[in-house]
Formats: C-alpha cells, structure tokens, sequence
C-alpha cells in the first residue's frame, strides 16, 4: 500500500537523471528521504496531531473489558473480560436495534445518493443561471437548520391537532378520511426519517457532484452531441460516467460510515410508540450505557461499531479494486 | 531559493505553533481561571476563621444546578444574590441544564471536571459513586453552625454507607410540621366550567370523574374540546405511569406501592389497578375524549395544550403543569382554571395524593472535588442557613416583597402577590434562583416566630393569593383551603420510596429501564385500541412483562425500604 502511493510521487523527480544507478533498500529510503525533507517536515505536525487525537484515544478502548468506574485509576479497575459484549449481543433488545440502525442507514444511504445525484443532474442541465441559484439556495438551506429545532418542526407539520399541515392537505384533498397519527406508528418512521434526511441534506450533499461535473470536458457533450445523441442520452454517456469515479468514492467512504445512522433525530421524532422502528443503537447506548454510567457498556458497543465499519470499508474498498475502479486506498 | 525556504521554514513553524496553542489551550485557560479567582484564600480563611475578622475577598464560584431549566446568571446580578455577597464577598455563576440531566452529568464524570458546586438531582447516585462529592463532615463541624441547627436531626439519614455526609437535601423540616394549603403534588385536575356546570358535584370515583367530562364535552360539541390528555416524553411520563397508584390509595411511592403493615412492595405496572386505568381510558378514547396525541407530544406542545384552555381534565403533577396553569390565570378566566381533586376507584378507598411527612435524602447540593474553597463555599451555606438569610431568601424585602403587621405576621399585599407571578420579577429579585437548590429549611418549615417559612404556606398568604374563582370554588366545597379536601396522610417512614436509590447499572436499576420500555411501548397500543382488543392485548403485555425481573426488583426495594425504615426509625447507625 504504502509503495503504491508513494511511488510516483518518488518517481517523477528522480525519472530526468537516467544514467544514475537506482539506489537500493535502506540506502534509497533515506536518500528519498532527505531529497523530501521539506515535505516531511510539513507532515510532521500532522502525524503527531493524528498519534495523539486518533490513536492515544484508542487506549481508552480497554474499558471496555473493565466494570469501569470514573472515579478509580487505571490498575483498580475490575476487569471483566467480554461481559459487556455478552449483554450487548444477548440483549433481546440488540437485534431489534441492529435492524433498525441497518435499516435507517440503507434507506439513508440510497435516498441520499439517488435523490442528490437526480438532483445535481436536473441542476446541471439548467440554463437559467438565476432559477438554479434559487433551487440551489432553497435546498441547502435546511441543512443548516439544527435537528432540534428540524425534529419539532416535523412533528409539528405531521401532528394530528390543528397545526399539523401533512393531515390537513390530505384530508382535505380527500386521500385519507381522518388524520393519520404519523409519529405513532411505528412503520412510518423509517420512511418519515429517510424524508427527513432528504429534505435536510439533499441540497447540500448535490454540492460534490455539481463540482465533479464541471471537470468533465465540454469536448464530450459537444462530440455526443454532434453524433447525434439528445439530452437524455448525454446525461446517460457522458454525466454519469464522468461521475462515476465520485460516486464509488463516496459509496466507498459512506460504507464505512454505514452504522453511524445518527441520533439526534431518532432522539428526538421517537417516543413510545414507535421505538419499536426508531430506537437505534445510538440511543440503546444512550440509555443502557450512558444514562446509566456504564461506560463500559457504551465503549463495547462503540467498538464493535468500529469493527463493523471497518469490515465494511475494506471490503468495499477490495471490491471496487477488484473490479478495476476507483478506490479510496 | 532562500526566501522559499524561509517561506516554507515559516509555514511549518506556524503550523507547529498553532498546534501546540491547541493543545495547551485547556491548560492555559484553567489557569487563567484560577489565577483570576485568589484561590490562596483557603488556609488565610482557616487561620482567620475563630477570629471576628470574616473573609470576604471577592470570589466567584461555579454552580451548576439540575433542578431547574432556567437561563444562567451571575449570582450577584439578583437582588438576593447582591445581598449574599456583601455578606460573604462569594459570588456564584449559576449554570442550569440543557437538555438531558443525566448525559451532561456523565459527561462530567468521564471528564472529572466538575463545578465548584453541583446539584445533581436524578443523576446523584452517579456522582456519589464517582466520589465527586466532598465529605462534608469536618467541614460542618468547623464551620456550619447553622447547618447543624437545620440539618443536625437528619444527619443520620443523610450519611451515606461510609458514615459520610456528602450532601445537603432541601427538604429539613425547621419549626412545626405545616402543611401546604394548595396542591403541590399529583392530582386529578378538572376545569372549573365543568363543575360549575353541573353545579359543583362531588365526585370521588374515577368513573364519576370521566362522566362529568363526557356530560361538559357532549354539551359543549361544537368547541372543540379535549377531554383527557396526558403526557409520556422523555421522564416525564408519570402523568400516565404514575395515576394507578394514586387511584388506589396511595401516595407517591415510584414504580411500586408499599403495604402499611408488611412494608412489601409491589410493582403496580401488571396489577389490575393499572388494567383499570388503562380499560378506563380505553374506554373515553373509543368516546372521543381521550387526546390521542398524548403518546407523542413533546413537553411543550403538552405545556401548549394544557395552555388553551380547551383540555377538560388530566391527571398529572402540580409541579409539572404549573408553568400552563399560570399561563390560564393570566387570561383572568376562572373557568379556565382548573380545580385538584382527589380521584380514586372506589368510594371506600381513601386517597393518599398529599405527601406524608418526609425527608427527601436522595436529592440535595454538594461540593465537588473539584472545588478550589470548599471552606468558603460551606461558609456561605452556613450564612445561607441563618434565619435572616432564610426569610430573604423565601419572603425578599420588607416593605419591597413582603410586609409584617404589627403582630409581626408576614404578608404580601395584593400588588406584592402579583409580582410574585411574574417570572422576570422573581428573576430580578433571585427567588428563581435561590429559593430551591441551596441548603435550606424544608417549605413545610415554620420560622421562629411563628411565621410560615414558605411564603405560599403563610395561611393569610395562602387566602390573599387565592383568586375571587379560587375563594369561590372553596366556597362551593365547604373547605378553606385546596388541601382539606384530600385526606390527611398516613405515617409512612419510607416514604418516599422513589427518591431511594438505587444502584448504578445494577439489575434493579435496568429493570427500571426495560420496565419503562415495555410500558412505553403497549400503553399507547392498549389505550387506543379498539375495545374488543384491549384483553388480548393486555395479556401480550403481562407476557412482555412478565419476562422481566419483577421479584428480583421488589426484593431489592423491599431491603432499601428495610434499610430506609430503620434508619428514619433509629434502629440503623
């Protein structure tokens, strides 16, 4: 891996002295080594800043293993070996939980990706500068709104009481008979949380692929277009080719990322009656590990996050080298 | 060349630099911080301490305060918090939560960085484990007179199992043993249009309850009227966790009901009590009374709710709905207002809505480890303690917030009642923020001239601050106060049972959790299901249930309230 990167890097400056024999091993290492100092120097700061902030933390891990108390060092901890693991995977309540986080993360990850790249492509073929600027400002604004204060406006908007705009319109364009309880049914959330997530985020997540698009060359659509393919067909052969190294990319990183469902709108759309569908391994944490000072509980479950994600990363990183695309790494 | 290597030489440096100034900034500024407090006061105060010569070299403490959810505030900038501090040169900056209590505390206690003082609330036990707490003993010994004149009969329930005192609660009864006159606690409340209506009935029984709202709201279709809402968010579900064991002659013991003469508990959640109440607003849902958003409303749209004065009638704590209750006495519509009542099951069954006397010892303010002079801090709470300081602290002012007569009874005239309403004024004087949550004489107190310590249990307080609805619907029921129309308390020395604690993480503790969890999930389900369900549905929730450790959790508070009773009792040490 390292060779990989670091080989045409190395490369390219050593490449106009041809008739100087390759240096070897150890002794090429440090002759590269000094020939880069500047840029070793540079990355100095930033290796520390890593060992300290990324790796020193993982040292907390082995409370994991611990019955931890805040308050006791280091060696008067009672070590417990996997006995957290153990409640965490018995749990009854841990695989309703694991489905939900899986669930919401799928629903979370496809919307998101086919709703910003519909969304960045419709964009892309606008010609009216001003009403793209306008579409653009409007759907990047929610992301900046926090999901407290989104999360009371969704509820707000699906209450069954007055204000509550979804149940007035349907009602009265006559596709349901009396309002719907949206909140309080448990298998409406993940289809309430995904649209959430949409409205919150679509705008933002199309910003990457605008940009993505204005790297590919004009020459292409001008040649499509000379050949005779009409709108429809360009986006097919050439937008989305051209995007497609962006979208492995970010499928890629997303991946990893794929347990990570969030908490704040779980926490705060999800009550009794639909904790069943909206009760997440965030919030499980939450209130078996945190709420209750087990610590211990809550490292073992952020670590067996981290295990998974990384499982799912590499795997997805092999697959996408296996099938010769871009990849992270 | 040279000057792109100074360029890069530069960038680097700056890079390290700013680095380094980031990970040095909690450092720098914790001692910023205490250099900027004289923290050397702590042995020049002990030197000077049996001397006339008090210290009162300004300082600044930090307080965060679980209690309550109001805005922050330097201590100094209220009335009453300016009068400390000329008395003691200690200022405080009082912090309160955002959001979940018991994640924040957590938070301190993974980072051991905790305020000077802390009032934990719920999340105590989590702070007396982590050892945040400073063992006060020595401390009161030394320098807390008063503190053993308020606290000294207690001191043997607060000691915690290491015969430590860690904490002071708020709940030490000073004086004589007087109880409130309105309802501070949980109740059955009613509108008082209703009663009025059919021309202030007495009811007692849940089912004449719920027939009184369903004649108002079928009298009254056109309006749009809720006829029972509750509340179920976050903590906050008591409105509907908690009525059973109310409506079965108890008072407020928790998750179980205690049995007077065997001191067994039991848990109520699987017994026919909560079937009832459940079968019951089953029942008014099927009607159309029941608000059906009581399951997911938030706080506020609770608050809200209860607000518009549309909601007939709720069962809930006073505590909790007083900010909405204010909000309709402000409208001046007295048939908005809303009246406490009683409500249990059956005619023969004596209700228990008023708190027995009692010692609340799992609730109180303690000083941190992190504190950097616990010695000025427990002067000013013994200051705090002084009867002078306790009448500022509940009545304010003479002549300003409060008058005497010249029986030297206290009173507020009407104007001062008003002002008493207003939140910016209690802010401004401090009564937000001092009048809870410091060490104090419990509100059921009398001061030693006789005089009520809680303003609002001062009889002729009491009756003043009565509206002309109130002192009309007292009226009606032939009683003085709101009071005397529930039935006297019974002697329970464990009381209350709820505020023993339990242990962090242990079995009991996450059955508490799963319990809650369960009952979160079917009540909804059980409530507004169609009527010819509810069995078949109560009985997948007594299965539900049922997998859960009932016994092993009764048998655990059954030995706490042992341990509680003997040692309220004197048998323990």
């Amino acid at each position: 891996m390292d060779n990989q990167t670091a080989a045409p890097a190395a490369g390219t400056p050593a490449v106009p002295k041809p008739n100087n024999p390759k240096p070897k091993g150890a002794k090429r290492f440090f002759k590269l080594l000094l020939k880069q100092k500047a840029l070793i120097f540079m990355s100095v700061p930033f290796v520390i800043w890593i060992f300290v902030f990324k790796y020193l933390p993982l040292w907390g891990w082995t409370i994991a293993f611990q019955h931890y108390r805040p308050n006791l060092s280091m060696f008067q901890q009672e070590w417990v070996g996997l006995s957290q693991f153990k409640f965490l995977f018995s749990d009854d309540a841990f695989i309703r939980v694991m489905r939900n986080t899986v669930a919401m993360a799928v629903i979370k990850l496809v919307l998101g990706f086919v709703t910003a790249i519909t969304l960045a492509i419709l964009l892309n073929e606008l010609r009216i500068i001003f009403f793209k600027r306008f579409v653009q400002t409007i759907s990047y604004l929610p992301h900046f709104i926090s999901w407290v204060v989104a999360a009371n406006l969704i509820s707000t908007a699906l209450s069954i009481d007055g204000d509550g705009i979804i149940n007035k319109v349907l009602v009265g364009l006559h596709i349901i008979h009396e309002p719907i309880m949206w909140l309080g049914i448990g298998p409406y959330f993940w289809g309430i949380l995904g649209i959430s997530e949409v409205w919150k985020d679509v705008g933002w997540n199309t910003i990457v692929y605008l940009a993505a698009m204005t790297m590919i060359d004009p020459s292409q659509y001008e040649a499509a277009e000379i050949d005779g393919a009409n709108r429809f067909q360009r986006i097919l052969r050439v937008t989305l080719p051209g995007l497609k190294p962006v979208i492995i990319i970010l499928l890629i990183m997303n991946l990893g990322n794929i347990l990570e469902t969030g908490f704040e709108p779980q926490y705060l759309m999800g009550n009794g009656m639909n904790a069943e569908y909206s009760e997440n391994l965030e919030i499980f944490v939450l209130k078996y590990g945190i709420s209750m000072g087990n610590f211990s509980l809550a490292t073992a479950a952020g670590m067996f996050k981290t295990v998974v994600s990384f499982i799912l990363l590499f795997s997805a990183n092999a697959m996408a080298k296996r099938m010769g695309e871009e990849r992270l790494f | 060349m040279v000057r792109k290597k100074l360029a890069m030489l530069g960038l680097t440096l700056l890079m390290t630099a700013s680095l380094t100034a980031c990970g040095g900034g909690g450092n720098s500024g914790k001692n910023n911080a205490s250099s900027a407090e004289p923290s050397g006061n702590a042995s020049a105060s002990n030197s000077a301490s049996n001397t006339a010569q008090e210290d009162k070299t300004p300082v600044t403490f930090t307080y965060f305060n679980a209690n309550s959810q109001v805005p922050d505030i330097d201590s100094n900038k209220t009335e009453i918090g300016k009068k400390l501090e000329e008395q003691t040169g200690v200022n405080f900056k009082l912090q309160f939560p955002v959001g979940d209590v018991n994640t924040k505390i957590g938070t301190m206690i993974a980072s051991g960085d905790y305020p000077d003082v802390l009032a934990p609330d719920t999340a105590i036990d989590k702070i007396l484990e982590a050892k945040a707490f400073i063992p006060l003993n020595d401390l009161i010994e030394q320098y807390g007179p008063n503190i053993k004149r308020v606290y000294g009969p207690y001191f043997n329930q607060m000691k915690q199992a290491d015969g430590n005192i860690y904490f002071l609660p708020f709940s030490a009864v000073v004086g004589d043993y007087l109880p409130a006159p309105t309802i501070g606690q949980g109740a059955f409340f009613i509108q008082r249009r209703v009663l009025k209506e059919f021309g202030y009935p007495k009811i007692k029984t849940l089912d004449e309850y719920f027939d009184l709202i369903k004649k108002y709201n079928d009298a009254h279709k056109s309006e749009g009227l809720t006829g029972f809402t509750s509340l179920t968010y976050d903590w906050r579900t008591m409105g509907i966790f908690n009525a059973p064991m109310h409506l079965a002659g108890y008072p407020n013991d928790g998750d179980v009901t205690v049995d007077m003469a065997t001191h067994k508990s039991n848990v109520y959640a699987d017994d026919d009590s909560t079937k009832n109440w459940l079968k019951k607003l089953n029942e008014i849902n099927n009607e159309g009374l029941y608000d059906k958003s009581s399951f997911v409303n938030n706080y506020d749209q609770y608050l809200a709710k209860v607000s518009s004065g549309k909601v007939l009638g709720f069962f809930d704590y006073e505590w909790e709905v007083d900010q909405a209750i204010q909000n309709i006495r402000k409208t001046g519509n007295d048939d908005l207002d809303y009246m406490p009542l009683p409500i249990v099951f059956d005619q023969n069954t004596k209700d228990q809505y008023l708190d027995p006397n009692s010692f609340v010892d799992n609730r109180g303010v303690g000083i941190t480890t992190s504190a950097k002079d616990p010695v000025r801090i427990i002067k000013f709470f013994d200051n705090m303690l002084k009867e002078e300081n306790q009448i500022m602290i509940q009545w304010g002012f003479k002549g300003e917030t409060y008058e005497v007569n010249d029986q030297g009874r206290f009173y507020l005239t009407p104007e001062q009642i008003e002002a008493r309403k207003d939140n910016a004024t209690n802010q401004k004087v401090g009564f937000t923020y001092f009048n809870y949550s410091w060490p104090m004489y419990g509100t059921a107190s009398t001061l030693s001239d006789g005089n009520a310590y809680a303003v609002n249990s001062q009889p002729e307080v009491a009756q003043a601050s009565f509206t002309e609805g109130d002192r009309n619907i007292l009226e009606k029921y032939g009683v003085r106060t709101f009071s005397e129309l529930f039935a006297a308390p019974d002697d329970r020395p464990w009381y209350p049972a709820w505020s023993i604690s339990i242990e962090q993480g242990s079995p009991a503790e996450i059955f508490q959790q799963k319990s809650k969890d369960v009952k979160l999930k079917y009540f909804p389900k059980l409530v507004l299901a169609k009527p010819d369900q509810f069995d078949a549905i109560w009985d997948e929730y007594l299965k539900e249930f049922g997998k859960l450790d009932v016994k092993g959790f009764e048998s655990t508070m059954d030995e706490l309230i042992a341990a509680k009773i003997a040692k309220v009792t004197g048998g323990a040490n």
